[in-house]
C-alpha cells in the first residue's frame, strides 16, 4: 500500500515536471516567433522605401540603369524570402534564404550609394535625402529587432539543449532555431536562394 | 439604471468587493472538496472494503461505514490531487495576463502593426487607456477564432492584457469595438481580473478529479478484460466501478465549478456593461456588438479546448449552450441588450462581411484606423481647480469627456513621436527624452552619460526627437509614456536590462532628484517588470492606514517639499494633507533631507500593499496636499497621476475648463 502511494507520487511528480518543461519550451518558442514579427514589420518598411528611392534616383541617374535594376531585383528577392521566413520563423531553410537575400540587397544598396555620391544634384534633392534618412533609420530598427530576436532564439536554444530538457525536445518536436545574422556578400559565392 | 445598487460604488469600493468575493470563492471550494472526499470515500468503501459486519449482514449499522484509516487515505489522496492541480494551474498562470492569453492561443499584436484592422483595434485600445490614465495594455489576437468575443486578464492594471478574437476584430465597427473594449476595461478597473485568475487556478484542482476518475475507468476497463483469466484473484469490476464513480463525482466538481463561476461572474457582466456605457456614452456601440453576436453564425463561441477553464473571463458566453447551462457564466444576450437598449425587439443583426457596410466617417479612417477627426486640443490652463472628492470619484471611472479628450491628445501628439513610441527602437528614445532635464547643464550631463552607455543609433534617435519632446505641453507627457509601454514590453530580456540601466543613469545624473522623473521611472518599472521577471504581486497586507502612517507621512512630505519652495508653505500643505488621513496621532512632517529617492521609493512600495480603502485615504491626502494652495498646476497634476499609478489607481487626465 505504501509502496503504491510512493510510486504514485513519483509518477505524478515526474508527469508534472514533463508538463512544465514542455510548457516552458512552448512559451520560449512562441516568444522568438513573436520577436521575429518585429523584424518583419521593419523589413516590410524597408522594402516599401526602396522603390521610391529608385524612382527618385532614376530621374538624375540616367546612365546607371544596371545599378538601379540590380537594387530592384535584390529587393524583390528579399521580399519573397522574407514572406517565406515570416511563415516559419527560425526554420533553418527559410532563415538562410532570407539572410542571403538580405545580404544581396544590402550589397546592392551599398553600391547604389557609392554611385549616388557622384551626383551632387541628387544628393541635394530633398526627397532623396529624406528617403535615405528613413532608410538608415529603418536599418537601425531592423538591427535592433534582430538583436531582440537573436536574444529570444538563444534563450530558446539554450533551454532546449540543457539537461533534462534535451531529452524531451526531440520527441516533442522542438527543433533548434536559427539566429538571424547579416551575411557579408563578399564572403559568399553566387547565393542559391531557396524558398 | 446600473446593476443593483452599485452605481454609487467607486473604483475602491469595487476593488474591495472583488476581494471579498475571493473569500466566498474559497468557501465554495472548501465545500466542494469536502463533498468530493466524502463521496469518494463512500465509493471506495463500497467497492473494496465492503459493508459487511462481522455478522455478515450488510449495512446493519451505520458505524460499519466508518473506516478511519480508509478515510484518511482517501482524504490524503483527494486533497493531494486537488491541491496539486490547483497549485500547478496557479503556477502556470502566475505569468499574469499574458499566460492566460497564450493558453487560449493568442498571439500578441505588434504595437507598430500596419495591418489596418489591427491598427484600428490598437487605436481604440490606446484611446481608452489614455482616457483612463493607465498604460496601454498589450493586445492579443485569437487568430483562429471566428466567433466574436474578447477578454481581459492579469493581476493588476499594470500587467493587464486584452484579448480579442479575429471575429471580433473583423466583424465589429469602430463604435462597437469601442463598446466591447470599454467593457473589458471596466473589468480591469473593477478588480475582476485577479479574481478570475484565482478562480481558474482553484477550479483546475476540482476538474482534475473527474479526469482522474475517467483515467481509472478507462485504464482498468482495458486491462481488466485482458487479465481476468490470468490472475484469477478477484475481478477488476470494483476498480472499474470505482473509476466510474470517481468520474461521476468529478462531475460534482464540474458542477460546483460552474456554481462558483456563475456566482462570481453573472452580476459583474451587467456591471461591466453599465460601466462601458458610462464610459463611452454610446449604448448603441455595445448593443450593436451584442446584437451582432446574436446574429453571427459563429456567435461568440470559442473553439479552443481551454475555453472551459476560462469561460468566465470572456465578454460573452464562449461555450456551446448545453442543457446544464442553468449556471451560465453570462446573462442571456437578450437581457443584456434590453438593459442598455430599451427598444430592443429581439431581432439580432444579420452580419454582413466586415467593412462592406461601414457607414460615415468611420470608413474614411479605416485604412489608418483613426477616429473621426476630433476638435483640436483646447488651450491648456496653467492650473486647475481641484476638489479632492471629485478626483477620487474619477479614479477608475473615466467619463465620455475623458474619451473625447484622449482622442484629442492622440491627434495633438506629433506623428513622429507617436510612430517612435509605438515601436521598440524609438520607444526607448522617447522615454530617454522624457527623462531629460529642462535645465541645460544637467541635460548635457545626462546626454554625456547616455552616450557612454547606449548604442550610438539610440543616441542619434534621442537627439533627433529631444526637441519635440521638450516642447510637449506637460499634460501630453504621461499619455506619450502610456503609448510607449506596449512597444517596450517587446524588448528582449537583455535589451530590457540595458534600457533600465540607462533610465536609472538618467534619473540619477543630476544629484538633485526630480520627483516627477522619479515617478516616471517607477511607472516604467512597475509596468514593464512583470513582462520580464517573475513579480510577486502580493495580496493586500495592510488593512488600516495606521499601519502605513510612516510611509504616508514620507510621501506627503515629499509632495509638500516638491510643490512649495519655502518651508512655511510646505508645512501648511503637509498639514492639510495629513488631516485627511484621519490619524489619531499628530503627524509631523519629515525633514527635507530624509525625503530621498530611496525612502520615497520604499514608502510607495509599501503603500501599494494597502487595501483599496487605505489607498483611497492616502491618495485623497496627496491630492489635498498638492492642491493646498488652491490651485493644481499642470505639472502637479501629472505628478499626482504618476504617484497614483504607483498605487495601481488609474487617475484619468485632468480636463481643462471645468471643475474636475
Amino acid at each position: 500500500m505504501v509502496v503504491g502511494i510512493v510510486i504514485l507520487v513519483i509518477v505524478v511528480v515526474v508527469a508534472l515536471l514533463v508538463i512544465s518543461i514542455y510548457n516552458k519550451l512552448v512559451t520560449l518558442r512562441n516568444r522568438y516567433k513573436n520577436a521575429y514579427s518585429q523584424i518583419d514589420v521593419q523589413l516590410k518598411r524597408r522594402y516599401d522605401l526602396i522603390p521610391n528611392l529608385v524612382e527618385t534616383a532614376k530621374g538624375y541617374m540616367k546612365h546607371e540603369r544596371e545599378t538601379l535594376e540590380a537594387v530592384i531585383k535584390a529587393r524583390n528577392q528579399a521580399a519573397t524570402a522574407s514572406e517565406a521566413a515570416a511563415k516559419s520563423p527560425g526554420d533553418p531553410q527559410a532563415m538562410q534564404g532570407l539572410m542571403g537575400a538580405e545580404g544581396m540587397l544590402t550589397g546592392a544598396l551599398g553600391r547604389l550609394m557609392v554611385v549616388v555620391e557622384r551626383y551632387p544634384d541628387l544628393k541635394a534633392n530633398e526627397n532623396m535625402s529624406q528617403l535615405m534618412e528613413e532608410l538608415t533609420s529603418t536599418e537601425n530598427k531592423v538591427s535592433f529587432a534582430r538583436q531582440a530576436y537573436n536574444d529570444a532564439v538563444t534563450t530558446y536554444n539554450t533551454t532546449r539543449e540543457t539537461f533534462p530538457n534535451v531529452m524531451l525536445a526531440g520527441p516533442f518536436g522542438f527543433t533548434a532555431a536559427v539566429l538571424f545574422e547579416i551575411e557579408k556578400e563578399e564572403e559568399r559565392e553566387a547565393p542559391k536562394v531557396q524558398f | 439604471m446600473a446593476a443593483g445598487g452599485t452605481s454609487t460604488m467607486d473604483f475602491f469600493a469595487h476593488q474591495d468587493a472583488a476581494r471579498r468575493k475571493t473569500g466566498l470563492l474559497i468557501l465554495y471550494y472548501a465545500l466542494a472538496v469536502v463533498l468530493i472526499v466524502v463521496a469518494i470515500y463512500l465509493a471506495y468503501t463500497a467497492a473494496f472494503v465492503g459493508f459487511k459486519a462481522k455478522t455478515g449482514r450488510p449495512l446493519q449499522d451505520l458505524r460499519q461505514l466508518w473506516h478511519p484509516e480508509v478515510l484518511l487515505g482517501v482524504s490524503v489522496a483527494v486533497l493531494g490531487i486537488v491541491g496539486l492541480g490547483t497549485a500547478y494551474k496557479i503556477h502556470e498562470l502566475s505569468g499574469g495576463g499574458e499566460s492566460v492569453a497564450r493558453m487560449l492561443g493568442g498571439r500578441p499584436v505588434s504595437p507598430n502593426t500596419r495591418d489596418p484592422d489591427e491598427r484600428k483595434l490598437l487605436n481604440v485600445v490606446e484611446e481608452m487607456a489614455i482616457a483612463s490614465g493607465t498604460p496601454v495594455p498589450s493586445v492579443f489576437l485569437l487568430d483562429g477564432e471566428p466567433g466574436i468575443n474578447a477578454f481581459a486578464a492579469g493581476f493588476a492594471p499594470s500587467d493587464a492584457v486584452i484579448g480579442v478574437t479575429r471575429g471580433c476584430m473583423e466583424q465589429l465597427s469602430r463604435d462597437e469595438l469601442q463598446g466591447v473594449i470599454a467593457h473589458e476595461f471596466s473589468h480591469i478597473f473593477n478588480g475582476d481580473m485577479r479574481l478570475n485568475i484565482r478562480l481558474m487556478g482553484v477550479l483546475n484542482g476540482i476538474l482534475i478529479i473527474g479526469i482522474t476518475g475517467y483515467w481509472i475507468f478507462r485504464s482498468t476497463l482495458g486491462s481488466g478484460s485482458r487479465s481476468r483469466s490470468s490472475k484469477g484473484k478477484g475481478n477488476t469490476m470494483p476498480i472499474v466501478l470505482f473509476g466510474l464513480v470517481v468520474m461521476a463525482v468529478g462531475y460534482i466538481g464540474v458542477l460546483f465549478g460552474k456554481l462558483i463561476k456563475s456566482a462570481v461572474s453573472r452580476q459583474r457582466e451587467f456591471l461591466a456593461d453599465a460601466s462601458s456605457v458610462q464610459f463611452t456614452r454610446n449604448p448603441g456601440g455595445l448593443a450593436g456588438a451584442l446584437k451582432k453576436i446574436g446574429g453571427w453564425t459563429a456567435g461568440s463561441r470559442i473553439q479552443s479546448r481551454k475555453a472551459e477553464h476560462a469561460s468566465h473571463l470572456f465578454f460573452s458566453n464562449g461555450l456551446a449552450s448545453t442543457f446544464l447551462n442553468l449556471m451560465a457564466t453570462h446573462p442571456p444576450l437578450g437581457e443584456r441588450i434590453r438593459r442598455i437598449d430599451r427598444g430592443f425587439d429581439g431581432q439580432f443583426a444579420s452580419v454582413p462581411r466586415a467593412g462592406a457596410a461601414e457607414p460615415g466617417p468611420g470608413a474614411a479612417g479605416v485604412a489608418t484606423g483613426l477616429a473621426p477627426s476630433p476638435p483640436a486640443l483646447p488651450a491648456q490652463p496653467r492650473s486647475y481647480e481641484v476638489a479632492p472628492e471629485e478626483v477620487m470619484s474619477r479614479v477608475g471611472s473615466p467619463k465620455p469627456e475623458h474619451l473625447a479628450y484622449a482622442m484629442q491628445v492622440v491627434e495633438a501628439l506629433p506623428n513622429e513621436l507617436l510612430d517612435a513610441a509605438r515601436e521598440p527602437f524609438g520607444a526607448r528614445a522617447v522615454v530617454y527624452c522624457l527623462l531629460l532635464n529642462a535645465e541645460q547643464t544637467a541635460r548635457t550631463a545626462q546626454l554625456k552619460r547616455l552616450s557612454e552607455n547606449a548604442d550610438p543609433a539610440v543616441l542619434a534617435e534621442t537627439r533627433k526627437i529631444q526637441e519635440q519632446v521638450t516642447r510637449l505641453p506637460e499634460q501630453l507627457r504621461l499619455p506619450l509614456l502610456d503609448v510607449a509601454v506596449p512597444a517596450l514590453k517587446t524588448l528582449s530580456d537583455v535589451q530590457y536590462g540595458y534600457f533600465m540601466e540607462n533610465v536609472d543613469h538618467l534619473v540619477r545624473a543630476d544629484e538633485k532628484i526630480d520627483l516627477f522623473e522619479f515617478a516616471l521611472q517607477r511607472m516604467i518599472r512597475r509596468h514593464l517588470e512583470p513582462s520580464f521577471r517573475k513579480v510577486n504581486r502580493g495580496a493586500a497586507q495592510y488593512g488600516s492606514v495606521k499601519a502605513l502612517l510612516p510611509e504616508s507621512v514620507q510621501l506627503l512630505s515629499a509632495l509638500a517639499y516638491w510643490g512649495n519652495s519655502d518651508l512655511a508653505a510646505a508645512q501648511t500643505a503637509f498639514s492639510k494633507g495629513a488631516k485627511r488621513l484621519q490619524a489619531t496621532v499628530l503627524l509631523r512632517m519629515s525633514a527635507r533631507e530624509n525625503c530621498t529617492v530611496g525612502t520615497v521609493d520604499a514608502a510607495l512600495s509599501r503603500l501599494a500593499l494597502g487595501t483599496p480603502a487605505v489607498k483611497k485615504r492616502v491618495l485623497d491626502a496627496c491630492v489635498t496636499c498638492v492642491g493646498a494652495d488652491g490651485q493644481v498646476t499642470s505639472a502637479e497634476a501629472e505628478l499626482l497621476r504618476a504617484v497614483a499609478d504607483s498605487l495601481d489607481c488609474p487617475v484619468p487626465p485632468f480636463l481643462p475648463g471645468q471643475n474636475v
